[in-house]
């Protein structure tokens, strides 16, 4: 974290040492302003509060598949003209994919917490909830499949296939559960309806989108950065056992 | 559980699992760095990826 | 893109994995349903349309499966890449197999809710237009995704987590058509199988596109 010794081995820079304070001093300014100063909801109450958190989540966390499926599509075009190029862009695609998945996680469980709060239940078959859900297993399997045994060009590829038709198939999928439940809804429940936002609510709610913004983005940096670190060390790894299997053939060491 | 407690639940979760997520990234970059025996990573190196050459 | 689809189906002729296993296991899922659900039958037939959409779920990944396993398991993966069949018409001739494969699967499950299930079939047209629909959707994601996690040792694995999300509105747009057309409930019912064709095609389209990239090595 911030603050180490110009000895130390670690996937630190300055930018992202700046990066890393602001995230910190600005999520801390969030959790005052979210918890304490802003005023409770008058219909809901305390529970309002979550939603400091849970909004600025999802947003980030679209932001984040959004980056990752743009990272695909340069990296599908990069490496279609020469074979070894452009994995830059996919690993943004799976650093993005990965913040994103945290953040999704996090909406999922500030939701539920907000609706027992709200509808007195953890789970509601609404269209956000659902749809949500399913756009956290998606893209666990798409984590999955960067995790393949296989050669890293393939996994890379297939992984940004993925990312690219996910993109597309995610607002079929949205639109399909949103559908189907506004077909269900009966008029007395307000199910998922958001309270209005206004006044220094609204303004606690853009700044935490903004200070979770500078954390993912600090988030993103350094996952980036390990994982290039992990593709040297096992390229490295690699590298090694050839050499050592050339050793052998050759009799020596 | 009281609307207070939720709240509290909620953040505090919220909270542990980023810095939990956040302080994994960091310890796992730190430690691939000590075992390639890479020292800090310069800007420019971002730079290097995005050029025309591969891949160190 | 004939001669793919032939070459599958020539396979699956001689192994008639479809007909000799999927299908009885299909037929089986429908009774292991009653069973959960303690043969309760107004539960059942309010429940017949999505069953049978899950229990094809179920027998379809299997054939998408075996799909794949076919190629791999015979080194045929290289010998299609390097032939001269376009990348389209291997997508669409795999397409096309599997859709006949899982047609042959539903052939049998229709029946099986008819009867286990004690439904009627209020509109039939709808009904062969969703199922129709419903498979076409089924088989193009299918290849499209099978092709994704083919050749790989966690591909059992990888492949249902991979699907399902996307076949979810899918059986979500099957259970709600089949739900109008056995008469369980009105409703939007040919909204419901378009927007089964639309996902179809959608895939079709991107599965034309992403193909060559897929099966490239290197």
């Amino acid at each position: 974290m911030p603050g180490a010794n110009s000895g130390a081995k670690m996937t630190a820079t300055p930018v992202t040492r700046v990066l890393g304070v602001s995230a910190l001093a600005a999520t801390a300014l969030m959790a005052v302003l979210g918890l304490i100063v802003s005023p409770p909801d008058v219909i809901q109450g305390e529970a309002v509060r979550m939603l400091y958190v849970h909004v600025p989540s999802i947003w980030i966390a679209y932001g984040s598949f959004a980056l990752t499926s743009i990272s695909s599509v340069l990296f599908l075009r990069r490496s279609r003209r020469r074979a070894d190029q452009g994995r830059h862009y996919d690993r943004l695609a799976g650093s993005a994919a990965e913040v994103g998945v945290v953040f999704t996680a996090i909406t999922l469980i500030t939701g539920m917490l907000w609706g027992k709060v709200t509808w007195g239940t953890y789970w509601q078959w609404d269209a956000r909830l659902t749809t949500t859900v399913l756009l956290f297993v998606t893209y666990l399997g798409y984590l999955a499949l960067r995790r393949l045994p296989a050669e890293p060009t393939v996994r890379s590829r297939r992984a940004a296939v993925m990312a690219l038709i996910s993109f597309v198939n995610v607002p079929i999928v949205h639109y399909s559960v949103d559908w189907w439940r506004t077909l269900h809804q009966k008029a007395s429940l307000s199910v998922g309806r958001r309270p209005e936002i206004t006044g220094e609510m609204y303004w606690t709610l853009l700044y935490s989108t903004l200070a979770v913004t500078i954390l993912a983005t600090w988030l993103i940096i350094h996952r980036y950065r390990v994982i290039r670190l992990e593709e040297l060390r096992d390229e490295e790894g690699l590298e090694a056992l050839i050499a050592s299997r050339l050793n052998k053939d050759v009799g020596g060491h | 559980m009281s609307e207070v407690a939720t709240v509290v639940v909620g953040w505090g979760i919220t909270f542990v699992v980023l810095a939990t997520y956040s302080t994994w990234v960091v310890i796992r970059g730190k430690g691939i760095g000590q075992e390639l025996g890479i020292g800090e990573i310069e800007q420019s190196d971002v730079e290097k990826d995005t050029g025309a050459t591969t891949d160190s | 893109m004939f001669l793919v689809a032939r070459k599958d189906l020539r396979v699956e002729r001689r192994a008639k994995i479809a007909l000799g296993q999927v299908a009885p296991l299909a037929l089986l899922i429908l009774m292991v349903f009653a069973f959960a659900l303690d043969a309760n039958t107004s539960l059942l037939e309010r429940g017949a349309g999505g069953l049978y959409w899950l229990a094809v779920l179920y027998g379809g990944t299997l054939l998408i499966q075996r799909s794949f396993d076919v190629e791999t398991d015979d080194g045929n993966m290289d010998a299609l890449r390097m032939s001269a069949i376009g990348m389209p018409s291997l997508f669409l001739g795999k397409a096309l197999a599997l859709f006949v494969q899982i047609t042959v699967l539903e052939l049998i499950l229709g029946p099986g809710i008819l009867l286990l299930y004690n439904v009627g079939v209020v509109d039939w047209a709808l009904l062969f237009a969703a199922a129709i629909a419903g498979t076409l959707a089924f088989s193009v994601c299918g290849v499209l995704w099978g092709v994704m996690s083919a050749g790989l040792r966690v591909r059992a694995t990888l492949l249902p987590l991979l699907l399902v999300p996307v076949l979810a509105p899918v059986l979500l747009a099957g259970s709600r058509a089949f739900e109008t057309a056995l008469g369980v409930r009105a409703g939007a019912g040919w909204t419901w199988a378009g927007l089964m064709f639309v996902i179809a095609a959608v895939h079709t389209a991107l599965g034309l596109g992403a193909f060559g990239f897929l099966l490239e090595e290197g």
